[in-house]
């Protein structure tokens, strides 16, 4: 962050006299929990502004930004989001999770200002949950589960599933949603049996006992939960002897919770590009590397992606609206049909602010390493009815 | 001794005056001189007095301590928000609401009203069976409420929207909506405490055999006090929800309920004016070193503490604050005019306390 | 239908997790009227200290790294020294402040301690790999157990006889049961105040260092918010167990576990989301029936 912070410093002292500044507003979580998630997008984000800057700027200006922190706390959001617009943003970046992004994000949506979400997943994160002028950097969590739902049945032949929920968060049942929508619309295949369980429960012995009770092992068991939850429940799984293929959403992607069950085997999960070196595509490695150069270290997770992807997209829509105006930002965003992107087309509607619809990367984890093992598009996008359920 | 009773009398009523006059002066200090944020800091922890308050009234007078009222500001906030959200935006996320709530967009005042009363009936019901309780497995009681709320709540897709937020509720709770709301509070919660009702469950609070060997029914002062505290906690429910403008059960839930009663403790949960003056110290505290994380300017240096120390400070601030005074900062007292002034006579000069 | 035996352990063993947790919560109440709400911190404590402090993203093993004979006694030391530490810090400048004064304090410790470690170790939960070996399955009464869910049952069994045995046949033990009994008539008689309640923080903190040790090597993850719930279902068990009886603290523990694995069982899918909902109106129900808490017999309400 030190060599960002000051590559930028310097950038600004290299052109002082140009025109006024271009401001953009992060109220994100710079503490709390949160902060593990919006910090890699975060930095993600900057690092593309310092391209941006590096090659001449935006409209012939220059991007800087101030930063206010929501403390992973509600109503610190909402305060976050108005001091940077009292600072001068132009733009505003705001939390990865919808309800702790939203607040800031409605601050925003009140002045008429485009809000992106860094890596919310909730289709409520845009126009349906904040308003016209929001968008969402990432990919829905439907497509996520619906992804898994068509590859695990085209590639790794999976008849039966088992839907194991986490009701926690929305996030969950997002993924659980795209899957039940997918699954069996695909013939030959069949829902075997679900439950639930809370991140929190110390045990899911009793979830799993239920799972063993069924007359044949299940080919997929489709977890839909994050770390930690969904870390302890796949060590309880393979605890128990089930071996089914199990699928997870993103939020699980990432090697740094594999310790929790070694030589994991049978595990796989879509992500928007591969933070392993292995991606198909070079500008994802090559991004990979301008990370590592401005943090020391390669990215955690997947989620660092839609920070680059979404400062690419708006900075594009500038360029072309030829103004900052709220408005007419928007108007060039809802124009992007399959607009290339380094990590894959990205398309946004009058209607949804939110890939419903997107080339994932399937990353699977055999004998504790994991891998690019496949790439999957859905074969047709999540309706937006089975996206508001 | 009748003029002595009458001056009593009116200086306990000088409390609110007192305190509201105090939230009235910040509120325009922050008009004047603020920005954005710190109007909207203002706004908050004025909701914050309505809670706080709205605690006291149950915990400062019945002695109980509960954990289950963030389960009454819940009902209070979804009741607002399901009478004022648009007709077309319930039809897409809480489908499952009968047709007469679904079809109901009320203002936003009656809606949190609404609210209260809600909340205050639902405190009812609760209390008539959590009440037969006293002490510590009346305090357990409350957490169980909490929990059943908290669970209901979160998964209630069709009328609550489960952990999915409800959104678009109209944010209209500024400084100066909530200050009234505060200084409603304040004026009730200071009218119950010194009505024939207030005062007998205070002396069961200080002793509960006593209180019960001279009549004293523990029982219904308890409920009545719980169902004015839930109608303005439902309120205060409601007020967070349109200040944030999206609600969740997770705003309703254990971090609430814990920096609520932490306010009520650290400024003194035996007075009125405690429970007003631990909300407006905490707030400050808490924004003073908010802003000290982001660092302050002096001369050409730039002065900041790391980012997250803010929550071990205010952790530590608190500890120092019991040590140093078990009691509250306040210590049970009440800010109010002396009995003397009143009488213009020092004869009966007798110190008053609550 | 779920296989009986099957049932009875997935049971037995979460609730002897609870009941541990219980009776660290149960032993402080017991001598100074403290509702402990840092304990879930402890947990947490005890968990993160097994790791390097860093916020990188993989953890690596710190205290780990240790063979089982040596790092069991270290957590558990280490766990009873942070509560025995937190009571010089805190709770004994509190002695003679209002019960909810120390419950506040405490509850501010935890968000010291919590925010603290939020601060040292990020945000992001870890993953930490102790004894993977004991989650093997094993086979017994037509059961498939893992080996762990046997350990922690057998755990809870000599934990609570080893306590048993310590409160009544050594010297602080007995000191214990006496403050337990009435604090104020023990010390009148002669017990030492500062060496009951410093014993009783440091075995309450053990029992939250072996609490977090079965919940490391059961879910591989570390996280800060992971001694919470446990906690809050652990004050629940001690007050329906009859507050300072520690006895009734492990049976009421084991009963929450028990109802809480059964419902989870039993109840169709559309209410299973609502189990907790279930559990605590049972608490409610309980608590309305026997105020005075489940196992201890009804001759014992407070007298004037």
């Amino acid at each position: 962050m030190k060599r960002l912070a000051l590559a930028s410093a310097f950038a600004a002292l290299a052109w002082p006299a140009m025109a006024e500044d271009i401001t953009i507003g992060f109220a994100i979580a710079k503490s709390g929990w949160m902060e593990a998630y919006d910090t890699p997008a975060a930095t993600a984000a900057k690092i593309r502004i310092y391209e941006i800057n590096a090659n001449g700027g935006l409209l012939g200006r220059q991007i800087k930004w101030v930063e206010a922190d929501t403390k992973t706390d509600r109503q610190q959001s909402a305060k976050a989001g108005l001091q940077v617009i009292d600072e001068g943003a132009d733009m505003m970046i705001v939390s990865c999770d919808y309800d702790f992004g939203a607040p800031a994000a409605l601050s925003a949506e009140a002045e008429g200002m485009v809000s992106f979400f860094l890596c919310a997943e909730d289709v409520k994160a845009g126009i349906q949950g904040v308003g016209p002028h929001s968008f969402s950097g990432s990919v829905l969590a439907a497509v996520q589960g619906a992804t898994m739902a068509e590859w695990s049945h085209a590639r790794r032949g999976a008849r039966t599933g088992y839907v194991l929920l986490d009701t926690t968060i929305e996030y969950n049942k997002g993924i659980c949603s795209g899957f039940d929508w997918m699954f069996p619309r695909i013939d030959g295949t069949e829902i075997v049996g679900r439950d639930t369980f809370k991140n929190d429960d110390a045990s899911i012995a009793s979830q799993i006992t239920r799972i063993k009770a069924l007359p044949d092992e299940p080919d997929v068991i489709m977890l839909c939960s994050y770390i930690p939850g969904a870390a302890s429940a796949v060590r309880q799984i393979r605890a128990a002897g089930i071996n089914s293929l199990i699928l997870n959403g993103s939020a699980v992607d990432g090697s740094y919770w594999l310790d929790a069950t070694p030589d994991l085997s049978g595990f796989a999960v879509p992500v928007q590009g591969s933070i392993y070196g292995d991606d198909p595509r070079p500008e994802v490695e090559a991004f990979n590397q301008s990370y590592e150069k401005a943090t020391g270290a390669r990215p955690a997770s997947s989620y660092a992606y839609p920070g680059y992807v979404l400062l690419d997209l708006w900075a594009k829509a500038v360029e072309r609206a030829g103004s900052l105006d709220g408005a007419s930002v928007t108007a060039e965003l809802e124009r992007m049909q399959g607009e290339p992107t380094a990590f894959g087309p990205r398309t946004f509607t009058a209607d949804l602010h939110h890939q419903n619809f997107a080339e994932m990367q399937i990353v699977e984890i055999t004998n504790g390493k994991p891998a690019v093992a496949d790439n999957w598009t859905i074969s047709q996008p999540v309706p937006l009815d089975v996206l508001l359920k | 001794m009748q003029s002595q009773h009458a001056s009593n009398r009116i200086a306990a009523y000088s409390t609110p005056v007192i305190l509201s006059g105090l939230l009235l002066g910040l509120v325009v200090l922050v008009a004047l001189f603020g920005d954005k944020a710190l109007a909207r800091t203002a706004a908050e922890t004025l909701v914050r007095v309505v809670l706080v308050v709205s605690l006291w009234i149950f915990v400062g007078n019945s002695g109980v301590i509960s954990f289950g009222h963030a389960g009454y500001m819940a009902i209070g906030a979804y009741c607002s928000a399901w009478l004022t959200l648009k007709p077309q935006s319930k039809a897409l996320f809480l489908p499952d609401l009968p047709d007469w709530l679904m079809q109901a967009q009320w203002p936003v005042f009656p809606a949190a009203i609404a609210g209260g009363v809600l909340a205050a009936f639902i405190a009812l019901v609760s209390g008539a069976a959590i009440l037969r309780l006293s002490g510590i497995a009346a305090s357990i009681a409350t957490f169980a409420f909490l929990a059943i709320v908290n669970t209901v709540y979160s998964n209630w897709e069709g009328v609550t929207g489960a952990t999915s937020s409800v959104v678009g509720l109209p944010r209209y709770v500024d400084q100066w909506v909530a200050l009234g709301w505060a200084v409603a509070a304040i004026l009730a919660a200071n009218l119950y405490a010194n009505s024939a009702s207030g005062l007998a469950l205070r002396a069961t609070r200080e002793d509960e055999v006593a209180a019960r060997a001279s009549g004293i029914d523990m029982y219904r002062h308890r409920l009545l006090s719980l169902v004015i505290s839930g109608f303005f906690t439902g309120v205060s429910g409601a007020l967070l929800g349109h200040s944030i403008g999206v609600l969740n059960p997770d705003s309703f839930y254990l971090g609430i309920t814990f920096i609520s009663l932490a306010m009520l403790v650290v400024g003194g949960i035996g007075s009125l004016s405690g429970a007003v003056m631990g909300v407006l110290l905490l707030s400050l505290l808490i924004e003073l070193l908010v802003r000290a994380e982001q660092g302050v300017a002096i001369g050409a240096t730039h002065f900041a503490i790391p980012s997250g120390s803010q929550e071990i400070l205010i952790g530590i601030a608190m500890i120092l604050v019991l040590i140093v005074r078990p009691n509250g900062l306040t210590a049970g007292k009440e800010f109010k005019l002396k009995p003397q002034w009143l009488r213009q006579s020092r004869m009966y000069g007798a110190k008053s306390t609550n | 239908m779920t296989n009986f035996a099957q049932l009875f352990f997935d049971a037995t063993s979460l609730g002897g997790l609870y009941a541990m947790a219980a009776l660290g919560i149960a032993l402080i109440f017991g001598v100074m009227n403290l509702v402990n709400f840092a304990h879930g911190e402890y947990i947490a404590f005890c968990v993160f200290a097994l790791i390097v402090p860093s916020t990188d993203a993989v953890a690596v093993m710190f205290l780990g790294h240790a063979p089982a004979l040596i790092l069991i006694p270290v957590i558990l030391a280490l766990g009873g020294l942070v509560a025995v530490a937190s009571e010089y810090a805190v709770f004994r400048h509190l002695r003679r402040a209002d019960p909810v004064a120390m419950m506040i304090a405490s509850f501010a410790l935890g968000f010291v301690i919590r925010n603290a470690l939020l601060a040292a170790y990020g945000g992001r939960p870890k993953a930490i790999s102790l004894w993977p070996g004991l989650n093997m399955p094993v086979n017994i009464a037509g059961a498939s157990v893992p080996l762990l869910q046997l350990i922690v049952i057998v755990t809870t069994l000599l934990v609570v006889t080893g306590l048993a045995l310590l409160l009544k046949r050594t010297r602080i033990g007995l000191e214990m049961r006496a403050a337990a009994e009435n604090f104020t008539m023990a010390r009148l008689l002669g017990v030492r105040a500062n060496r009951v309640i410093t014993g009783a923080f440091a075995l309450s903190g053990a029992l939250a260092a072996a609490v977090a040790l079965i919940m490391v090597t059961q879910t591989g993850v570390a996280d800060v918010k992971m001694g919470g719930q446990i906690m809050l279902v652990a004050f629940i068990a001690t007050v329906l167990g009859g507050l300072g009886s520690l006895p009734g603290a492990v049976a009421a523990g084991f009963l929450v576990g028990i109802v809480s694995v059964v419902l989870q069982a039993w109840l169709p899918l559309e209410a299973r989301p609502f189990r907790d909902a279930f559990l605590y109106t049972l608490v409610i129900v309980c608590l309305l029936l026997r105020p005075q808490g489940l196992f201890v017999p009804a001759s014992a309400k407070p007298r004037v």
